[in-house]
């Protein structure tokens, strides 16, 4: 009897996960897509706000409101594949135990969202900061709480999205559940990108101590996700 | 006292019952096969003959009573069981969006085969697909599905072979090269398979089962069933329909 081994079965999880992303591009383009409409409607929004209004003031949350939208998009793609054909009772018929399953689909959404949060932000800068005054502190912070946040929005999204994929109304459903879950991690990745763009002194600081906040989150949602999957995806 | 599962024994079913909210799909079922044996299950659509098919393949939990497989408990020893049983079912079980190399190549990685490449590859010639390895299956036909779907179950080379309809859609070519499979491995393998096809059900099996309202009406050796009883107690089950 072959062994299997839970790294084997991580890495053909998410290379297939990526394998199919690059063929479809389901994911990406419909998560690009709402991104890019949301940014437009964001520009004619703020149209007549005038070059005197500091568009960083309302940068971060204009930003993480498309994120968190966004990803939900992806997410809800996440498990369409695992669906469709009854591909989902192979993957569980497999010897996998149902963390590497976790794991794998939370390393694929994770990395599928950084990519779009990461194509969208120079059309971000683009759209709304030509011309005018710069990041307050050094731009890395930024990346730093893009992937803070992401860790979070994928875990909680990964679980969220497995648990409705069976559901009557799985768009809604995932919608009236992890909009509330979010809040918290939705609050400390505003407080720290406005730290961040804005600058000046204590802001790194505050910047620090709302990524601690993120941290947390993540660690702790993570943790729940993984403990709960066994449950939420099996009998 | 818990009963300790027999060796001689493929399956062993007792007091089993699978339950949706209040309505039970499978209730109090219970059934021995021995290893090597071929079982047909018949039974009117809503019977629980899939429940218990996917009861016996981990996955679903019995509500209530146990039921192991080649003496591994379904709930306490899933993982190894699922080492030693495959899966055929009249769903592909494949992804659409891969060739029928990475399909199989995946589900290789994923019961952790030494020589994935080389069974692989064994395995799409003896289906007859090794000319369309590199198609994305999206493109394939019913029967083509079917052949792949039959490669992916027997890929880690399981002990027991669940067949949920397997016939179901296949053209004439798709069920030659099915039974041809099916007669290769049959004298090393326990088969489980859930049939409407009376005639096909019972030219293949050593043991027959009718399940109606998630209840067992009949469970006999082949060579003890007369046909046209048989056939009556089947017409009179479907007859009753589901609760």
């Amino acid at each position: 009897m072959a062994k299997s081994n839970s790294w084997r079965q991580f890495k053909a999880i998410l290379r297939k996960d990526l394998v199919m992303e690059l063929r479809t591009k389901e994911m990406i383009t419909s998560m690009g897509l709402y991104a890019l409409l949301t940014m437009v409607v964001y520009q004619i929004a703020l149209a007549e706000a005038g070059d005197s209004f500091d568009v960083r003031l309302v940068m971060p949350g204009l930003i993480w409101v498309a994120f968190i939208f966004m990803s939900m998009l992806g997410l809800n793609r996440s498990f369409v594949h695992e669906k469709d054909q009854g591909c989902i009772d192979a993957l569980l018929l497999s010897p996998v135990d149902r963390p590497v399953i976790f794991f794998a689909k939370f390393a694929g959404n994770l990395l599928f969202l950084m990519v779009v949060e990461l194509l969208s932000l120079p059309v971000f800068s683009f759209l709304f900061l030509q011309g005018r005054v710069g990041f307050g502190n050094p731009v890395w912070l930024i990346g730093v709480v893009l992937l803070g946040a992401s860790i979070g929005i994928s875990g909680v999204g990964t679980l969220l999205a497995t648990m409705t994929v069976n559901t009557k109304g799985k768009d809604v459903m995932l919608a009236v559940l992890f909009v509330p879950i979010m809040y918290p991690l939705l609050r400390a990745a505003v407080g720290a990108t406005f730290a961040a763009v804005i600058g000046g002194p204590g802001t790194v600081t505050t910047f620090w101590l709302y990524m601690a906040w993120v941290a947390a989150f993540d660690v702790i949602m993570v943790a729940i996700a993984y403990a709960l999957y066994e449950f939420v995806i099996g009998v | 006292m818990e009963e300790t599962p027999r060796n001689d024994l493929a399956v062993q079913v007792r007091g089993l019952t699978r339950a949706f909210g209040v309505r039970k799909a499978l209730n109090d079922v219970s059934f021995e096969l021995p290893k090597g044996a071929f079982l047909s299950i018949f039974g009117p659509n809503g019977a629980g003959k899939t429940t218990l098919v996917k009861v016996l393949t981990t996955l679903l939990n019995p509500s209530k009573g146990t039921a192991s497989v080649l003496g591994c408990d379904v709930v306490s020893e899933a993982v190894e069981l699922r080492h030693r049983i495959g899966l055929i079912s009249h769903n592909p079980l494949l992804y659409p969006d891969l060739t029928a190399e990475e399909n199989l190549l995946f589900f290789a990685e994923m019961y952790g085969l030494d020589d994935p490449k080389t069974r692989v590859r064994e395995l799409l010639s003896d289906v007859e697909l090794d000319h369309r390895r590199l198609d994305v299956v999206s493109t394939f036909s019913r029967g083509m599905l079917q052949r792949l779907s039959i490669a992916r179950a027997l890929l880690h080379k399981p002990d027991v072979l669940f067949l949920d309809e397997p016939y179901s859609g296949l053209d004439p070519h798709a069920v030659d090269i099915l039974d041809g499979l099916i007669a290769q491995i049959r004298g090393d393998h326990t088969f489980v398979m859930i049939s409407h096809d009376l005639d096909k059900g019972l030219e293949l099996c050593s043991h027959a089962l009718i399940l109606a309202n998630g209840k067992v009406v009949l469970f006999e050796n082949r060579e003890d069933i007369d046909v046209e009883q048989f056939r009556q107690t089947y017409r009179a089950t479907v007859g009753t329909g589901v609760a």
